[in-house]
């Protein structure tokens, strides 16, 4: 046999770039602390990194728990409902054109609004930040995964159905591996729209969780604690894309 | 073993009605074919004379306007799930799955037929050997060459050891050297499997040097001439391929090809 065997390469990069924008930024904040008195601006309003070091110490495990697990949760539900309503609407082409306007004006609908539904709607705080998350998260899983089995080549299609499949069969062999890079795409950016509506609901009604933490250094005019607990925000939300990235190329490992 | 059931086409036609324009294409028009058991017919004919509709008709994933297609006394689109396992398919791409590696895209059909896994792996590592893949299981498709990845489209088929092969212009993207291996080894598993093999292709060496008859199709499936190769010394095989570009070329039976019972 002459034909050639190829060889993938793992590529690995290394974020240096990050670090040195990162840098950049600390030392801009430090430097503008320092300024702020000397610029009319308020000393708290740009509190010193050493100020926002104490904070972060200050932080509450058990807040940053409760909003995560009211992320997960509800990326979850999201996530299942969107597929099998997916799948659904996949299958039945009237189911489709009867649901997708529904989809895209419920997709249309401010955060804001659903949270003024939600507390109006439903008495139990846990169920309204549930809400309002499957409510803004389960459509974009439910788009992108329809577009996703709508873009599966069709002669990948096509072979499979000369194989004769069951329904689940077409769908568990061919539909669900072939959008899974649509899914993880899914995934990524739902997590970053999660974690910023939950802040946002918990702003309005929780008594726990970051968002509430956040309202509490509202009212107290800590900008250090606001910032701390933006800080944990942010590394969660890089910690969660992380964990999904490190899923993502060990279950696409077959790409080029 | 019973082998594999005969294959009758009686007055078939397909007719597609065009979505934009509304207007009625005829692709294929009254078609009466038999095939029998263990046959290796090659369908030639231009672009667009209805070849690839006949395969999709023959796999039953269109049904037809009006006649009938029986293989045994079942159609392949009325009782679609009873060839599941019996009717494989290779086509011009490869048409592997690029999440699954060479030995998993083999297995795909014995694992929708319900095999135990162990006697899938089993049977497609046994196809993947005769293929001369058997150190490239675990490769992705994405890791192979053209020619390698047909081979496993081609083990993939295999892999059930069905009673109709059919194949759609399976080796006319490959070099002239890789596609000769192939349809050469192709005939021998189909041979050897006792499989009915229908290979589509618009390529006459190809038709000529693999089938046992040679169908021409004119256009909307109209069938030019029906020839028993064998009944051609292969001294005669230049006249033959001339005789066949003529009929393609008028669109009707070139006198040539009467002359041979």
């Amino acid at each position: 046999m002459t034909e050639e065997y190829r060889e993938s390469v793992p590529v690995l990069t290394f974020p240096r770039q990050t670090f040195v924008s990162l840098l950049v930024f600390a030392a801009v904040w430090e430097a503008l602390s320092y300024l702020a008195p000397y610029l009319g601006i308020p000393p708290f309003a740009i509190p010193s990194l050493v100020r926002i070091a104490k904070s972060v110490m200050t932080i509450t495990p058990i807040d940053i728990v409760v909003t995560l697990a009211r992320v997960i949760a509800a990326l979850i539900v999201s996530f299942v409902l969107g597929l099998a309503l997916a799948m659904a609407m996949y299958r039945s082409e009237s189911l489709n054109k009867y649901l997708h306007p529904m989809i895209r004006v419920l997709m249309a609908v401010p955060v804001v609004s659903w949270i003024l539904f939600a507390v109006l709607w439903f008495p139990g705080v846990e169920f309204r930040i549930g809400f309002v998350l499957v409510i803004v998260c389960g459509p974009v899983f439910l788009i992108d995964t329809l577009d996703a089995m709508h873009g599966v080549p069709r002669e990948l299609r096509h072979m499979m159905q000369s194989f004769r499949p069951t329904t689940w069969q077409y769908f568990f062999k061919l539909m669900l591996p072939a959008i899974v890079p649509t899914i993880f795409t899914s995934w990524k950016v739902n997590i970053s729209l999660a974690i910023r509506v939950v802040t946002i609901a918990e702003l309005v009604g929780a008594v726990t969780g970051i968002g509430h933490q956040l309202s509490v250094a509202q009212e107290l005019f800590s900008v250090a604690d606001v910032f701390a607990w933006t800080l944990v925000l942010v590394a969660l939300l890089f910690l969660l894309e992380a964990i999904v990235a490190r899923v993502e190329a060990r279950v696409l490992r077959w790409r080029a | 073993m019973s082998g594999p059931p005969p294959i009758e086409v009686r007055g078939l036609r397909k007719i597609f009605r065009q979505t934009t324009t509304g207007q009625t294409v005829v692709a294929i028009d009254h078609l009466d074919l038999t095939i029998s058991p263990r046959e290796v017919v090659a369908i030639v004919g231009q672009t667009g004379c209805g070849k690839s509709t006949f395969f999709d008709l023959m796999i039953g994933l269109e049904a037809p306007s009006e006649g009938l297609i029986h293989i045994g006394d079942k159609s392949p689109h009325a009782d679609f799930d009873h060839f599941r396992g019996r009717i494989a398919t290779v086509f011009q791409q490869d048409r592997l799955l690029p999440w699954r590696s060479a030995l998993d895209n083999a297995k795909l059909p014995l694992e929708l037929i319900g095999l135990p896994e162990e006697e899938q792996r089993k049977r497609a590592l046994t196809w993947l050997n005769r293929l001369g893949l058997g150190q490239f299981t675990n490769a992705y498709p994405h890791e192979l060459s053209g020619g390698m990845r047909q081979r496993v489209a081609i083990a993939r088929a295999f892999a059930v050891e069905p009673d109709i092969l059919l194949a759609d212009e399976a080796f006319g993207h490959l070099d002239e050297v890789t596609a000769a291996d192939l349809r050469e080894t192709f005939l021998e598993l189909a041979r050897e499997c006792g499989s009915t093999a229908i290979l589509i292709t618009h390529q006459l060496e190809e038709a000529i040097s693999v089938g046992d008859r040679i169908v021409v199709f004119g256009k909307s499936a109209k069938l030019l001439a029906d020839i028993h190769v064998n009944r051609w010394g292969k001294e005669s095989h230049p006249l033959l391929r001339e005789a066949i570009q003529s009929t393609l070329l008028n669109n009707r039976a070139d006198p040539r090809l009467a002359g041979v019972p």
